[in-house]
């Protein structure tokens, strides 16, 4: 096996390369006075005219790494010159070498450089396509994960329409009961004046002529009296119930779909009625509903922010207090008003009460998204909700909806 | 890995100087060309920079004959110290046959021993050598000069390691031929067992060393 690179074995004629040949050979010649000429150890002649090997033919060997490379050889010269031109031709050999090997090693060097550059650079595309796979999984499992929050939210906020739904019932419930309680209560008293009316009727029949005793004994008069009374007074209460399931209709806006023109004011108006069983008793509610453009909106969701207002201000009164609802056109805008004279909020959470899951209340009491879900609304609408407060005097909610252009 | 060419009748065995920059390998080199008086010696080729730097190698070569009328040629390398060159480190490292490593004894060169020495156990694995089985002599240098780390030091700190620890003053001479010799003992079990220098050229042992110092055999 023989090595290969900068420790391969060098030939006479890289040994001799880098000058002309037939220069060297001429002044090599110039020196000794007769013309020379160098043999491989094939005996082939690399450098000056073959010599006929035979009398008066000197030769000197030439080494180059320790061994006899070729031979140095004239006619009938100087020994001793011959042999100095010999050892000029090694010092020759020894400088090619180096020309040689350091050149031979550069390249393996510069090579060995490249490939361990060639391979660090292929590890860095691979590891660019690895991070841009990741990258771009990333992205997918961003979404993913937004996606999922999205959907939380909405439920969260369903939910959140779902207490004040809930809250409510409670008050609707009551509200209808009364009416439809005295309204059965009616029909049973009227059930016994049918009987009576029958009674009498059978007594006609059997006397066959009008009896004024029967008419008294059966105390018609006031039956009369009374089932006129009773029938005003059911149907009353049967327009009340009426009345009670518009407002809701109109609260929710359940047939209402998408977007529609309506007067806040007729709005305002509705959640003031569906409220009033809440608030009769625990405040005073005022109404100062000056007139307005009509707005395109979506009322089911204006209602619920108005709904929100009411009620945190019916919290914050505790039962005694005056909650006063104002609304106005200020600098093109509409302007609502819900100011309460409650307790206040104070300054240090005031900044913060719009933020989601923030809630002072009691847990189950509240879901904290009451005020969230309120603004996103109005800023959906393309308006904006404002707080004022002062601990002990009072909030006021000022929501600005902007006027429909022409 | 030694060359052995049939057709020329040739063993070339490659020896390399390894070590941190400045230890003075090139000078190992030199004081090795002055005392070493083999039937072959060649002329010291060094690839050095301007400042004296080696940039490429150092190369001597010697040899002998041996009894069955073969050529041993050695061929002694010293490694560019400097970490800029760790490919050309590699190159001559590359197929060596056993490994002298000049460490500087000097205080201050602690670190860079052993850094050196990482690199030399490391590059011996990358060009695939085993370490383990590759012929090392650990040469500490520099002992003429004051500011060392003593010799029971070195032994009490190299001691436990299976390579055998020499002390020299490559500038002045002591020591570096006693190291060549010691790594020339360290090569020749694994050269017998491949070409038969024993069997079939008739060199034992001894007559390898003594053949390859010639004159300088038995000087210190």
């Amino acid at each position: 096996m023989q090595p290969k690179g900068f420790e391969r074995a060098l030939g006479l004629g890289e040994l001799l390369s880098g000058i002309g040949r037939e220069t060297l050979a001429a002044e090599l010649g110039r020196a000794l006075g007769r013309p020379i000429a160098v043999t491989a150890l094939t005996g082939e002649t690399v450098l000056g005219e073959p010599t006929e090997a035979g009398e008066g033919v000197r030769r000197v060997p030439l080494r180059y790494d320790l061994e006899v490379v070729g031979y140095l050889q004239a006619r009938e010269c100087d020994e001793a010159r011959l042999r100095a031109l010999g050892r000029i031709l090694e010092f020759f050999f020894q400088s090619s070498a180096r020309y040689f090997l350091a050149s031979e090693l550069h390249l393996e060097v510069v090579q060995a450089d490249f490939q361990a550059l060639t391979h660090k650079h292929q590890s860095l595309v691979h590891s660019e396509a690895r991070y841009k796979a990741l990258a771009e999984n990333l992205e997918a499992r961003v979404k993913e994960q937004v996606g999922l929050i999205e959907d939380t939210q909405r439920q969260l906020y369903q939910a959140e329409k779902m207490a004040s739904v809930g809250q409510l019932a409670a008050g609707v419930a009551h509200e209808i009961n009364n009416p439809i309680g005295f309204i059965r209560s009616n029909l049973n008293t009227a059930r016994s004046y049918v009987e009576k009316l029958a009674t009498f009727r059978r007594t006609l029949k059997t006397q066959g002529v009008p009896q004024d005793w029967a008419w008294m004994e059966a105390d018609l008069d006031f039956v009369l009296e009374d089932f006129r009374a009773l029938l005003a007074e059911s149907l009353s209460g049967a327009e009340r119930v009426a009345r009670i399931v518009a407002d809701l209709k109109g609260f929710s806006a359940v047939d209402q779909a998408g977007q529609s023109s309506v007067d806040l004011n007729e709005q305002l108006r509705a959640v003031g009625d569906i409220a009033a069983t809440q608030i009769r008793g625990c405040a005073e509610l005022v109404l100062d509903l000056g007139p307005l453009p009509a707005v395109r909106c979506q009322p089911g969701q204006l209602n619920q922010v108005f709904l929100n207002l009411l009620l945190n201000a019916l919290q914050a009164v505790e039962g005694r207090g005056q909650i006063r609802i104002a609304t106005d056109v200020r600098d093109h805008q509409i302007r609502i008003r819900i100011a309460d004279t409650g307790r206040g909020i104070p300054e240090a959470i005031l900044p913060r009460i719009f933020e989601p899951f923030f809630t002072t209340r009691a847990v189950g009491q509240g879901t904290g998204l009451g005020l969230t879900v309120s603004r996103d609304i109005v800023v959906a609408h393309g308006g904006r909700i404002e707080v004022e407060s002062r601990v002990g005097a009072g909030t006021t909610f000022t929501v600005w909806l902007p006027v429909a252009p022409d | 890995m030694a060359e052995c060419d049939k057709a020329s009748r040739k063993i070339t065995i490659k020896l390399v100087y390894y070590g941190p920059a400045l230890s003075g390998k090139t000078t190992n080199l030199t004081r090795l060309h002055d005392l070493l008086a083999p039937d072959l010696k060649g002329e010291i080729m060094a690839l050095e920079t301007h400042d004296d730097r080696t940039l490429f190698f150092d190369l001597l070569p010697l040899g002998f004959r041996t009894p069955s009328d073969w050529l041993i040629k050695f061929k002694l390398y010293t490694v560019p110290g400097q970490v800029v060159h760790d490919a050309t480190r590699k190159a001559v490292l590359s197929r060596a046959d056993g490994v002298v490593f000049v460490a500087d004894s000097q205080r201050s060169q602690g670190l860079n021993n052993s850094e050196s020495f990482q690199n030399l156990e490391d590059n011996v694995r990358r060009v695939g050598l085993d370490f383990e089985r590759l012929p090392l002599v650990v040469q500490f240098n520099k002992r003429d000069l004051s500011n060392i780390v003593s010799e029971e030091e070195m032994r009490a700190r190299w001691g436990a390691t299976p390579w055998p620890l020499t002390f020299a003053s490559a500038l002045s001479g002591p020591g570096v031929t006693q190291t060549f010799r010691t790594l020339a003992h360290a090569v020749y079990p694994d050269l017998d067992a491949r070409f038969g220098l024993a069997a079939r050229h008739g060199v034992g042992p001894d007559a390898f060393v003594s053949a390859v110092m010639g004159g300088a055999a038995h000087a210190a």
